[in-house]
């Protein structure tokens, strides 16, 4: 269904709804008003019937209610036949004047006219009228408002599933793996939206998945040749004749081709975490790991003089692949010691949800942001890659953990939240 | 040590098969799955390098069938894969080693040096340098029949510089080895400086000769005659 039909046929449901609903109650409330006002009337009669009974014996003359009063005067000349007309007349027993519908006409009673005056009074029925008015005007705004409401939550219904789609659209991720997916609509125009969105989501991730794929495919095919090309260097190194000169272009242009390989079995590593190619998880200790890992670079840290305090709970596991576990926490230890002053201090914390590691040094000189960026490094040593702390967020996406950074006295201090 | 190298790649192969022959090697290189077959069924081999993806096969396969055969021979794969699955599959067959291409020709040796350890010696013998001696089961090290304290990787280090005595090693293949992939190395260079230095001075304090020569700019040579 089109947008417009089904706003309008919404609105006309609902008004057609209220409406009835409106008469109905107009009815009872009309109703209520008429009845007040003729009882309003027969009090008035009972009280004139009263009087009329109560002067009865009396003298003078019975005051006669004007609304019974018949008026009869014997016509001289000509009048027009039949009149209606508003009067005022004195009404001695509220002492006031009041209005009075009156309607004159003319009967011949034998060879004489008469002129005939009958009265009604128009103040109860006025009353009425503006009462009838005012509960009209009442009605209305309560019928405009609940339309208002009703069509505002109606509408709200049928765009729910527009508000959806830009939401998911808003945070369509080409990475993800989960299957996108909209909410049905009936309507005409969502749906042809949807079926749009699904089409080009569907484009954009193909077209993104064959480009991975020939990435992948182009790095793993780049490594043979990089082997190759590692091995006669490797076997001309070691040609004892080579002069100084020689020596030197050799070990330039092998350490180029190392990097090159290391770049490339690191960028294979990343484009396969993204592809959740890890997909077995393990209870890990963390504890044991980081361990293990500050015993490898135990020389380092020495020759550092880096003091290291460890604050762990031992019980920690988390359910990860033991292999990304191990990146990632080398990782993280590698960098801070990598950062860390001379006599610095490294402190590493581990709880139930959390990992800390703090290390001295001075603050940062850029955007902690780029931190987490590929191919950003800190160092300007040809040797980084950059690559490190992008694996460790890569990692940290891929199993939902949320890293940090933050600066406080004079430590740079990554945090890794497992929940 | 008799090895037979299984790589369809010829350049690589022929690097192979010249690093290991200058350490005393009797290498033979085979380009494909079915001659390799072959050769195991013909010849005895002390070890075996393949890799995974051969024109004709896959070298897990013949993996396998050394295994069904109970022929006795070292295994080591290298392979452009380098997932996790591979490698544990590739070692849960029976392979010794895996290494991933482009990987160091020293690395590689000093993984053969193992192997033949363990084939010729049942793994529980002595290496013995002149005078420095390593008993790798207990990962100790002996100057002048004086035990040294090392640090693991020191002690690695050195076993490393014995098994590519006489040939430039470069820091790169060093840190790996040390280190393994995926170590960001900006100051891995750093690490193998400290732990060079360290591993000398302890030598030195013994008596030792000093052997490490180092290479400017490229890595060091264990030098000995």
């Amino acid at each position: 269904m089109r947008l417009l039909n089904k706003i309008t046929l919404n609105l006309l449901s609902i008004s057609l709804f209220i409406f009835l609903f409106g008469m109905v109650a107009f009815y009872y409330v009309l109703r209520e008003q008429v009845d007040q006002n003729i009882n309003l009337e027969l009090e008035k009669r009972k009280k004139s019937i009263t009087k009329e009974l109560d002067s009865a014996h009396s003298t003078t003359n019975p005051t006669v209610n004007l609304s019974e009063k018949v008026l009869i005067t014997l016509l001289n000349k000509p009048r027009p036949l039949i009149s209606f007309s508003d009067t005022l007349i004195f009404n001695p027993d509220e002492n006031k004047y009041a209005i009075y519908r009156q309607l004159g006409f003319v009967k011949v009673i034998g060879d004489q006219s008469y002129f005939i005056q009958i009265f009604k009074p128009l103040e109860e029925t006025d009353r009425l009228i503006v009462r009838i008015v005012m509960m009209m005007n009442l009605l209305i705004i309560i019928i405009i408002i609940t339309l208002l409401i009703a069509n505002r939550h109606s509408s709200r219904q049928d765009w729910k599933v527009f508000y959806d789609s830009i939401d998911k659209i808003n945070n369509y991720d080409v990475n993800s793996f989960e299957a996108f997916s909209l909410k049905h609509s009936d309507i005409k125009e969502f749906a042809d939206l949807n079926r749009v969105l699904l089409t080009m989501t569907e484009r954009i991730k193909n077209d993104y998945l064959n480009l991975k794929e020939y990435i992948e495919n182009a790095s793993h095919e780049i490594q043979t040749p990089l082997a190759i090309i590692n091995s006669k260097m490797e076997l001309l190194l070691q040609w004892g004749d080579m002069k100084e000169k020689q020596y030197k272009i050799v070990a330039d242009a092998y350490e180029a081709s190392n990097r090159l390989s290391r770049l490339n079995k690191t960028l294979i590593l990343l484009a396969k975490i993204e592809n959740r190619q890890f997909p077995e998880s393990n209870p890990v200790n963390p504890a044991i790991m980081i361990n293990h890992q500050l015993e490898s670079l135990e020389d380092l840290i020495l020759s550092k003089k880096i003091k290291i305090t460890k604050r762990f709970d031992d019980e920690v596991t988390i359910l990860i692949n033991p292999y990304l576990a191990e990146i990632l926490l080398v990782n993280l230890i590698k960098n801070a010691i990598r950062h860390n002053i001379t006599g610095g201090d490294l402190i590493l914390e581990l709880s139930k949800n959390r990992f800390e590691i703090a290390n001295s040094g001075p603050p940062l000189q850029m955007d902690p942001e780029m931190l987490f960026k590929r191919f950003h490094k800190a160092s300007t040593s040809p040797e980084s890659l950059g690559l490190g702390l992008a694996i460790v967020q890569k990692i940290c996406t891929l199993y939902g953990y949320k890293i940090g950074y933050s600066y406080k006295n004079e430590m740079h201090v990554m945090h890794v939240d497992f929940k | 040590m008799k090895i037979l190298i299984v790589e369809d790649e010829k350049a690589l192969s022929d690097s192979m098969v010249e690093y290991l022959d200058e350490e005393g090697h009797n290498c033979e290189a085979i380009y494909n799955y079915f001659d390799a077959i072959d050769k195991i069924g013909l010849y005895q081999y002390d070890c075996i390098v393949v890799d995974i993806n051969l024109p004709d096969g896959n070298g897990l396969d013949l993996i396998r069938f050394i295994k069904k055969k109970s022929i006795l021979m070292g295994v080591i794969i290298i392979s452009a894969l380098n997932s996790l699955e591979n490698r544990i599959e590739g070692l849960e067959i029976g392979a010794d080693n895996y290494l991933t291409k482009p990987f160091h020709l020293a690395e590689l040796n000093a993984h053969l040096k193992s192997i033949n350890r363990r084939v010729s010696y049942g793994g529980s013998n002595q290496i013995i340098m002149n005078e420095i001696k390593l008993i790798p089961d207990e990962h100790k090290a002996f100057v002048n029949d004086q035990e040294i304290t090392l640090t693991k990787k020191e002690y690695e280090l050195l076993l490393f510089f014995i098994s590519n005595k006489n040939k430039v090693i470069t820091k790169s293949g060093l840190a790996e080895y040390l280190w393994g992939d995926y170590m960001d190395l900006a100051d891995s260079y750093d690490f193998i400086y400290t732990h060079i230095k360290n591993l000398r001075r302890k030598l030195l304090k013994e008596g030792c000769e000093d052997y490490i020569k180092t290479i400017y700019g490229l890595g060091y040579k264990f030098e000995s005659n």
